[in-house]
């Protein structure tokens, strides 16, 4: 069914006419709601962008990209043969194997209880920032480990112990409360296990961390090596749980602006089929169909949808760009990680925005257009 | 040569408004049959339901019973497609207020049904041109409806009626609003053309030299009984 005619009308109630009309007020009205609904919506989730990407690499530059563990127990079988399986199958892939457990960690002042880790890829012993605190200690001291594991001694069973000197200060991990001590592999084996156990395998690809453990998981099931792979995913579920769901609660409380807007367009868009009756019940009457004067409507609402959203899209996005280009939104310095509030335009939320507006819109303006295109021509004609 | 169907065939029409105690039966078992070709006034004081049986005839409103057939066909149980088809096709309407769209020139109004009836704008605006031309506003075609008299108004109106070679034409008090000359000559105008086209037309006028220059002459009265039906010729 052609609508061209139609078309022609409602682009003529837009633009092309020669007086300012109450259809082009509430146009603009409309247009105006709209494109700031999208606008906040695009700014608002940039910085939450902005703020999420400044986290998730945080977490690609510190910790490991995946994990292989056992799948019961603490102990990893042939490790060595899984760290070379796994080198030779994805090659430049950095490979550490580790083992974890709790010790205490005494200088001159007294022991605190910490976590230990022993690392294959260090041969130098490192305390992390919060443990150095605990303790009162700084690069170059010296430190006792001592662990739960008892050994015989001529005066009796004694726990294993030896000194170390801190050779620097590692930033602490996000929620370590107690501190971490990290020593090379070969020295916590003997002080947690007495014989060389490995707990895990770390795995680094700077080039692909998020799909490391997929293809890591792949190697090794094809091995049927009793292990379990937990990508960076599962290594930080809870933490992308709560960026995500962050984002969404964002997308639904800042979106409400655009369902207002929305609610809007239809009071607008019922406005216009009031102040329009005359000149619709004049189309149905030279032979438009009540079908083809409903997507008259529908049009006119996509049409302020797509102008406004597309609007609000574009300045929405170029704030957000050209703000974080300029840092122009300084933080207090040491507080956060980055020193200007950062934003970040990812198109698929940008399409998903300019969508939910355009859906909004197509919906704001269905509800009038069926109610006009309900009507029999007749009505529309009663002589003013 | 075979009979040709009535152009209009109307039957026991009744329509009313309203409901409850201020329900108003305007139409009430309402015969009409109208030869193609005929030319036929509808007379009648105002408020008796003219407007009406011209909007029951032309599809634009349903009546609430009876039967109405146009050119052979029974417009009854149509659909509002078909019915929209059917005035698109048969049907030409000149209103007593123009009712041309403000936002159109002369132009885009006249092509205006023909647009909604698919055809494209090129060829549209073309036949849109000869019937201004026909109706005698050459030159005025970029016009917008405030910058046009009455009576020019009356005639952009009139070329729009006929943009789609209706066979049937409508016109309701299409002189009510014009001043003595101009109501003779739209008159005249469409006399014309109605002979010139071969139409069958129905128009409603309070002027009664008019209805008498006239095929027929129905007059409505507020009882069905009342009616009349006089030939003139
Ligand atoms: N939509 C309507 N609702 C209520 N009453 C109406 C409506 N349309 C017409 N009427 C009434 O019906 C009667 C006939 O109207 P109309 O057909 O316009 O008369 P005419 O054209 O002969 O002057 C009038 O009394 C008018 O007030
Ligand atoms: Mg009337």
């Amino acid at each position: 069914m052609a609508i061209g005619a139609e078309l022609h009308v409602a682009s003529r109630y837009l633009v092309g006419t020669r007086r300012w009309t109450p259809v082009v007020t509430v146009t603009l009205i409309s247009l105006l709601g709209l494109g700031l609904g999208v606008f906040a919506l695009v700014v608002t989730l940039a910085l939450l962008d902005g703020f999420q990407s400044g986290i998730r690499s945080q977490i690609e530059a510190r910790a490991a990209h995946a994990e292989v563990r056992p799948t019961s127990g603490r102990r990893l079988a042939e490790p060595d043969r899984l760290a070379s399986l796994l080198q030779g199958r994805l090659g430049e892939v950095e490979i550490v194997q580790v083992v974890r457990g709790m010790c205490l960690v005494g200088s001159g002042t007294g022991a605190v209880p910490a976590s230990v880790v022993g690392r294959s890829d260090t041969d130098r012993t490192t305390v992390d920032s919060v443990l150095a605190r605990r303790l009162g200690i700084g690069a170059g001291d010296r430190i006792e480990v001592i662990s739960a594991r008892q050994r015989l001694t001529p005066m009796g069973p004694l726990p294993v112990r030896f000194t170390a000197d801190v050779g620097r200060l590692a930033p602490p991990a996000p929620g370590d409360e107690a501190g971490t001590v990290e020593l090379p592999l070969d020295r916590a084996q003997r002080l947690l296990w007495g014989e060389p156990v490995v707990g895990a395998i770390e795995l680094r690809d700077p080039a692909d961390p998020w799909g490391l453990g997929d293809r890591a998981r792949a190697i090794l099931e094809e091995a049927a090596a009793p292990v379990r792979v937990a990508g960076l995913v599962e290594l930080h579920r809870p933490l992308l749980t709560a960026l995500a769901l962050e984002k969404i609660m964002i997308f639904v409380a800042v979106g409400l602006m655009l369902v207002v807007a929305a609610l809007n367009l239809l009071c607008n868009v019922a406005m216009v089929a009031a102040e329009k009756r005359k000149d619709l019940a004049v189309m149905a009457g030279l032979g438009s169909t009540p079908g083809s004067l409903r997507r008259l409507f529908l049009v006119l609402g996509l049409v302020i949808g797509l102008v406004g959203s597309v609007a609000g899209a574009v300045v929405g996005s170029a704030v957000a760009i050209t703000l974080d280009r300029t840092e122009a939104l300084e933080l207090p310095s040491g507080v956060f990680m980055v020193s200007a509030v950062p934003f970040e335009i990812d198109p698929a939320t940008l399409a998903l925005v300019v969508a939910v507006a355009l859906g909004l819109s197509a919906g704001a303006a269905w509800l009038p257009a069926r109610l006009v295109a309900r009507r029999e021509p007749a009505e529309g004609l009663r002589y003013e | 040569m075979s009979e040709r169907p009535p152009m209009v065939r109307a039957e026991g029409l009744g329509k009313g408004y309203g409901s409850g105690p201020t329900r108003l039966e305007v139409l009430d078992g309402l015969d009409l049959e109208v030869p193609a070709g005929q030319m036929l006034a509808v007379v009648g004081p105002s408020g008796v339901g003219k407007s009406t049986l011209l909007h029951l005839i032309g599809l634009l409103d349903r009546p609430d019973r009876g039967r109405l057939a146009l050119d052979g066909l029974a417009a009854d149980d149509l659909d509002g497609n078909r019915r929209a088809g059917l005035r698109s096709r048969l049907i030409g309407f000149v209103f007593q207020h123009h009712h041309l769209l403000d936002e159109l020139d002369a132009l885009d109004n006249v092509a205006l049904p023909l647009r909604i009836a698919g055809v494209r704008a090129a060829g549209a605006r073309d036949r849109a041109a000869e019937l201004l031309d026909a109706v005698g506003l050459t030159g005025r075609a970029s016009h917008f409806p405030d910058q046009l008299s009455g009576g020019e108004q009356q005639r952009v109106s009139v070329a729009r009626a006929l943009a789609m070679r209706p066979g049937l034409l409508l016109a309701d008090e299409p002189t009510g609003n014009l001043d003595r000359d101009n109501a003779e000559r739209l008159f005249e105008l469409v006399i014309e053309l109605h002979l010139k086209a071969g139409l069958t037309s129905i128009i409603v006028t309070h002027n009664e030299e008019m209805a008498r220059r006239c095929d027929r002459i129905f007059r409505l009265a507020p009882r069905a009984e009342l009616s009349s039906d006089v030939r003139t010729v």
